[in-house]
């Protein structure tokens, strides 16, 4: 098992106040698979992937990266977050820096690498996300979404992640500008990048997710293979849910 | 250092006493302040070019010259050249509130201008002129969204009235460097001051915003900074 | 006339030491409202405690209680100060403190975002305040901190209270000789009026050159 599994979470608990967000969340997930996690709002999938990398503690439960448990007081949690890639909803590029330097700061600062190294990597993980070189001395500001949320991607992708956290990655992007940052996502999927995407995008999971789980209420209800938990799914919550989705965002993008 | 608190004991009430003059440099800065600020931000905000001028001018002197140099320019110089002969307390009181009505007019220009644009418009189409507009309408948002920025000037000018001792004023300072010369202990009585002067800043802010909450409007999204 | 004549020279060795108080009161004092500003933020329980009582107390005494008790003060103690350090070192504790509250707000006004983003990708605690946080909120800091600094150079009048013969300390004397009030005090009002004017289109273009493309900074 250990020597496939990337990610394993175990058990996870969290609480804000008397407000109980996560009620056991259990799940592993190997390495080139990409799983997308589903649901409705105010299930907790947020919070789960905070969870992962430990943004966010978790009132019980444990988390393994590869062989390393993460939760593990002992365990240098800023080293082992360096091989765990996380892609926020609202970009969190840094203001002040142009998007190649966004991309290298990771580098050259927390894995100490030699700027001439550093300067490659960044480029070439732009250039993966289809950002071209006329845009590397832009600041965040002057980016489109779609272009802001690529090189979030680029950062996470440069620092050669085990896997990539994805957090509802399209949902602050205006319609057209989705179908870009899908892409690239699609892509680092077939190409074997390990993902763990939460999003609403269900074609995308049809496309290229390996499993979805569906989350309802702090737990995972029923997770499998897409098109058998999207069309031909066990739960009527989940039936309904997915209903919901498929009038809103359409069948097939 | 050989102290004798004794000694100093009788002192603090002459200290403390002090307050009264400083109050007064403080009243006459802040409200003379206040009667020149607000027409200056009113003749900014919607003034014509030559009147913009001569108050950005104004303000721009008030602003740019130290304290000490106007008190002493206006107490030596300027008032006697006018024929006037007004005390060291009167024309501190008068050249503070000169120069506090310039920084008041910066104040509350910005509250003024950051009355959305739409309640002037509004105003206007139910027939208003833009002088009732600007009476009934925008000083009354703006005053109250110039309430935490005059405080601060409050502060300042609490502050600045120490200044006034160079013009041998009987406020909280000068009786403090008497006490302390006199006394021969430096240390003990310019604390005291400090401390009295944090009490003061303190006590009339913690006032001011009690003031701020009463008259705050519900729901009124503060506008500004 | 022999007014100017003794009155011009002196009046520029006056600025001179005017200047030579601010060069080293400018500097520090940023350094000083920066390192107070971060420490109230990120320091850990002595450090805020500390940070915070200086900046109450030396927000809180006028700027002439504080150099009067640093000159005069302090001696009673046996701590001789001359003139010109206990006014460079009043300077720099009263307006290190006023800037260090920009400096706080500043820092606390950026997004929790962007120390969310530094952390995901591993970085400490240290680096994130030093990479990531202090350059922005410094330039957001900029424009109170210039205000500040624009302060200093109007209340480095005050320093003749402990007998630094800077410019207005010359004036004083100058018109207690020759009793020329309005001459005497309008020009040094207009040499002022040069020096903050100076420095608020310098710290304007500072401003300016610092910005960060695309963000609308706006200015008070």
């Amino acid at each position: 098992m250990s020597g496939d599994v990337v990610l394993r979470a175990e058990d996870i608990h969290k609480s804000y106040g008397k407000l109980q967000v996560l009620k056991g969340v259990t799940f592993e997930i190997r390495k080139g698979e990409t799983k997308v996690i589903a649901g409705p709002s105010g299930a907790g999938k947020s919070t789960l992937l905070r969870c992962l990398n430990l943004l966010t503690m978790p009132d019980k439960g444990r988390v393994w990266l590869e062989d390393i448990e993460l939760t593990d007081p002992k365990v240098d949690i800023n080293k082992m977050r360096q091989k765990i890639g996380f892609v926020f909803q609202e970009f969190n590029l840094f203001h002040h820096l142009t998007a190649l330097e966004n991309v290298m700061i990771g580098l050259t600062k927390v894995k100490k690498m030699p700027k001439e190294e550093a300067l490659r990597s960044a480029k070439e993980a732009l250039l993966t996300v289809h950002i071209t070189e006329d845009l590397w001395h832009k600041y965040p500001a002057q980016l489109s979404g779609g272009q802001k949320q690529r090189v979030a991607i680029a950062r996470a992708l440069a620092m050669d992640p085990v896997i990539i956290l994805y957090d509802e990655p399209t949902s602050a992007l205006d319609p057209q500008l989705v179908g870009e940052v899908l892409q690239v996502m699609k892509e680092l999927a077939r190409k074997g990048v390990t993902g763990l995407v939460v999003t609403h995008e269900i074609g995308f999971a049809l496309e290229v997710a390996d499993e979805i789980m569906f989350m309802y209420d702090g737990k995972i209800l029923e997770k499998g293979p897409p098109k058998e938990v999207v069309f031909n799914p066990k739960h009527e919550v989940t039936k309904k849910f997915f209903e919901k989705i498929g009038r809103l965002y359409g069948e097939r993008r | 250092m050989n102290i004798n608190i004794e000694a100093l004991l009788p002192y603090f009430p002459y200290i403390i006493e002090g307050a009264l003059w400083t109050f007064a440099l403080v009243g006459g800065g802040l409200g003379l302040g206040f009667i020149i600020g607000l027409p200056i931000a009113i003749g900014q905000v919607y003034g014509g070019r030559i009147i913009k001028t001569i108050l950005d001018v104004y303000v721009w002197f008030f602003r740019g010259v130290p304290l000490l140099v106007l008190l002493f320019l206006f107490y030596w110089g300027v008032f006697p050249a006018m024929g006037f002969k007004l005390s060291a307390l009167v024309t501190s009181m008068i050249v503070l509130g000169l120069r506090s009505g310039a920084y008041q007019s910066q104040i509350f220009r910005g509250a003024i201008q950051s009355v959305e644009e739409g309640q002037m418009l509004a105003a206007r189409s139910i027939g208003m002129t833009k002088t009732q507009a600007i009476i009934h309408i925008v000083l009354p948002q703006a005053l109250r969204i110039a309430i935490p920025g005059w405080t601060n000037e409050y502060a300042i000018l609490l502050k600045d009235s120490a200044i006034c001792f160079a013009l041998g004023v009987m406020e909280i300072l000068t009786r403090t460097r008497y006490v302390a010369i006199s006394t021969g202990i430096y240390f003990i009585p310019y604390l005291f001051a400090g401390i009295l002067f944090i009490i003061l800043t303190y006590g009339g802010t913690k006032i001011f915003n009690i003031i701020y909450e009463k008259v705050q409007i519900p729901g009124l999204v503060k506008g500004g900074m | 006339m022999s007014f100017w004549e003794e009155f011009l020279p002196a009046l520029f060795s006056g600025v001179i030491t005017t200047l030579k108080l601010l060069a080293i009161a400018m500097p520090v004092s940023v350094a000083l409202g920066i390192l107070l500003g971060t420490a109230r933020v990120y320091g850990g329980r002595v450090a805020r405690v500390l940070a915070t009582a200086i900046v109450v107390i030396f927000r809180g005494f006028p700027l002439m209680v504080t150099l009067l008790i640093l000159f005069f003060g302090l001696a009673d103690f046996g701590i001789y100060l001359t003139p010109y350090w206990a006014a460079v070192i009043g300077f720099i504790l009263c307006s290190g403190s006023y800037q260090s509250e920009y400096v706080r707000g500043a820092i606390r006004s950026i997004d929790i975002g962007q120390s969310l983003a530094a952390r995901a990708l591993g970085m400490t605690k240290m680096q994130e305040v030093l990479y990531i946080i202090l350059p922005q909120a410094i330039r957001r800091a900029l424009p109170g901190i210039s205000n500040e600094l624009i302060y200093m150079i109007k209340y480095s009048s005050l320093a003749f209270v402990v007998g630094v013969p800077e410019m207005f300390s010359v004036a004083k004397t100058f018109n207690s000789q020759w009793f020329m009030p309005i001459e005497i005090f309008m020009t040094l009002a207009v040499i002022y009026l040069a020096m903050t004017t100076a420095a608020t289109v310098g710290f304007k273009w500072l401003e300016s050159k610092l910005r960060i493309p695309g963000i609308e900074i706006t200015t008070r």
